[in-house]
């Protein structure tokens, strides 16, 4: 008996679809279902009312955190990847070369932890400066509130932008930028206007995996920043351990879900018209 | 060949690994230095008088929500034939749920040293009644630390602690509800002080309309809010003190005095028990109805609650106080190790102002009217 092609590739799929199905689909309807379940266990909303009552605030602070961090996620790394690729001081471009993919080997809680020190009011910075002269001891503020989770992302999350986005840089007719080079086009210019515009693609993608990446954290707001507000998983996890409450719990999950919905249909689209453009 | 191989290198492994005629697991949910306690400290103890027993000592993290996680795991396992853990160690708002649901095993009548326990916690666990289910492991204890080259006489009670926060803004830290017990004992505290009846809200019966008298408290507290800094977690709140960075928070007790013994905490760092009086709460030991190993679980907690031990490990190791009746203690610890643990809160302190938690329909409604009115 042989097969036939069609069937031999429907089987060498079946582990990695049940794979898919049971750790992926599986715990996911179940969530869903959860989150609109009553205790009773009729169909009900009344999950996402606490949810919204309890926590609209921190839908609010998640959502501003993650696109702030996007934001200036992007601008370093087009800044490292642009310097890479077309900085003409040999030494700064091996430093910088030599350096910034290093946040991508620590985890999150070891970058959460190290930040929690360094950010502190009387902590390693700002004595740093305050040592340097160039700040009074009395000016020193703290830094572990939002701004030290905006820190904490956009540190850990560069090098992965800016690694992508370095290897599409590298990837491009070198002609074209030289070209704009020698019409007397300045180097921030070419960058901007010549070289961009072509990975532009690649940034895309790299800054929509960054975003489900950060709003899936838990170690990094529990551990830099206090509790009120608060990122979503803080809540959940919060939910869960102090009323044992899935319900509300799982619709902040589906919460999460619609915001990283919104870049998912981003990456979709864009994998789209790549697509049908081929 | 290959089977014969792979037969062969099982067998082998199987001969390496030391071979013990029992095993004990040890569940403990609670900060990393309960997990220390019994890896480090009770288990070798115990397997010294047994031997051929392995006692094997995991944690499931620190909080209530350690507790959650063993609860879900017998939970699971209840159907089973046996469950995975022997001796669990958990907080009051599981022990409770757990005693309610079947999960555990009635094993005190089976432990001499049951006769040194008398207080009120051993058989009321937030409401719960679960005499002959629980023994306390020890007796932990919230309080405010405060600095005392910054603060000569620190606030006796919490409306002395407010106008102190007024005039002294950003001076006074708490972790909130979400990130660790020592915020959440203060929250109880300040509804205990300012809420009404702090006696009903630790005896009971419950009432659904009695959170509705908290509303001018929640508000107060929000105030309150705007002058404080909130840290990041239990030990954010020691960092803070020991960096200068805010001048008085609430603390755990034992914790304190760790970081202190540690060199973590500076020496001018003091205690103090404010009145009304903010919680603290024991950790129980208790014997899963489903473990296979009834009897040496017993034995296991019988020497882990035994006076030398409470002594040495609890009291002076882990500065928790002693979970068994203080005065079964004496002649076994030295003046030294006793005294340490009162110099700051008194015995007649944590007499008057020593408060369990809220029960736990109570406690629950605490956290979520600060949720909806304080956080959001």
């Amino acid at each position: 008996m042989s097969l036939s092609q069609r069937q031999l590739a429907l089987l060498l799929i079946a582990p990695g679809l049940a794979l898919v199905a049971a750790l992926f689909l599986y715990p996911l309807c179940f969530s869903l279902i959860s989150a609109f379940t009553d205790p009773d266990g009729g169909f009900s909303l009344q999950a996402f009312a606490k949810a919204y009552e309890l926590y609209s605030g921190d839908i609010f602070f998640t959502v501003v955190i993650v696109v702030t961090s996007c934001a200036l996620t992007a601008l370093v790394a087009v800044a490292i990847a642009g310097t890479l690729t077309l900085g003409e001081n040999p030494w700064i471009v091996g430093t910088l070369r030599a350096l910034y993919r290093w946040p991508l080997f620590i985890p999150f809680i070891v970058a959460a932890q190290c930040m929690r020190t360094f950010l502190a009011k009387n902590g390693l910075m700002n004595n740093t400066f305050v040592s340097l002269g160039l700040m009074e001891p009395l000016q020193a503020v703290s830094y572990l509130d939002w701004r030290g989770i905006i820190a904490t992302f956009v540190w850990k999350q560069t090098p992965f932008v800016a690694l992508l986005l370095a290897g599409a840089l590298a990837a491009l007719d070198r002609a074209t930028l030289e070209a704009g080079r020698n019409l007397g086009a300045s180097r921030l210019r070419v960058l901007i206007e010549l070289a961009l515009p072509q990975v532009l693609p690649t940034l895309l993608v790299a800054l929509v995996l960054s975003f489900v990446t950060m709003l899936s954290v838990l170690s990094v707001p529990m551990m830099v920043a206090g509790s009120q507000p608060t990122m979503l998983t803080v809540d959940m996890a919060f939910r869960i351990n102090a009323y044992g409450d899935y319900a509300t719990a799982n619709a902040l999950g589906v919460i999460t879900y619609l915001i990283s919905a919104g870049a998912a249909i981003l990456y979709l689209r864009h994998g789209m018209t790549k697509e049908t453009a081929s | 060949m290959r089977i014969l191989t792979i037969a062969c290198s099982l067998a082998a492994l199987t001969a390496a690994s030391p071979v013990y005629a029992q095993t004990l697991n040890v569940a403990s949910a609670g900060d990393q230095n309960m997990v220390d306690y019994v890896k480090d400290y009770l288990g070798p103890l115990f397997e010294k008088s047994h031997p051929g027993v392995k006692v094997v000592s995991v944690g499931t993290g620190p909080g209530d929500a350690g507790s959650q996680k063993i609860y879900e795991k017998l939970d699971a396992q209840k159907g089973a034939g046996a469950s995975d853990f022997d001796v669990v160690v958990i907080h009051q708002k599981a022990a409770g749920t757990m005693v309610k649901e079947g999960l555990l095993a009635k094993y005190t009548d089976k432990v001499d040293t049951a006769k040194l326990v008398s207080s009120e916690t051993a058989k009321n666990a937030l409401g719960s009644d679960v005499s002959g289910y629980v023994m306390p492991m020890f007796q932990s204890q919230t309080a405010l630390a405060y600095n005392a080259d910054m603060l000569k006489s620190p606030p006796n009670n919490f409306v002395e602690l407010k106008e102190w926060v007024n005039k002294n803004p950003k001076q006074f830290g708490y972790n909130g509800i979400k990130g660790g017990m020592s915020g959440v004992a203060f929250v109880a505290g300040w509804v205990y002080a300012f809420g009404g009846d702090a006696g009903k809200l630790i005896a009971g019966p419950y009432d659904a309309a009695e959170k509705a008298r908290w509303d001018k408290a929640f508000a107060e507290l929000k105030d309150f809010n705007k002058n404080v800094v909130i840290t990041p977690g239990n030990a954010g709140t020691l960092d803070m003190l020991n960096r200068g960075e805010i001048a008085m928070g609430p603390v755990w007790v034992d914790m304190f005095y760790s970081w202190q013994a540690d060199g973590k905490l500076p020496p001018n760092m003091k205690l103090k028990l404010a009145a009304p009086g903010m919680p603290g709460q024991p950790m129980y030991y208790a014997v899963p109805e489903k473990s296979a190993q009834q009897k040496l679980a017993s034995e296991f907690i019988a020497l882990a609650t035994s006076p030398q031990v409470q002594a040495d490990g609890i009291v002076k190791k882990f500065n928790w106080y002693p979970g068994i009746d203080a005065k079964n203690l004496e002649g076994k610890l030295d003046k030294a190790a006793w005294d340490k643990l009162f110099t700051d809160i008194t015995p007649t302190d944590l007499a008057a102002n020593a408060k369990p938690f809220p029960i736990a329909p109570y406690f629950n409604d605490i956290l979520e009217g600060y949720e909806k009115k304080v956080a959001n």
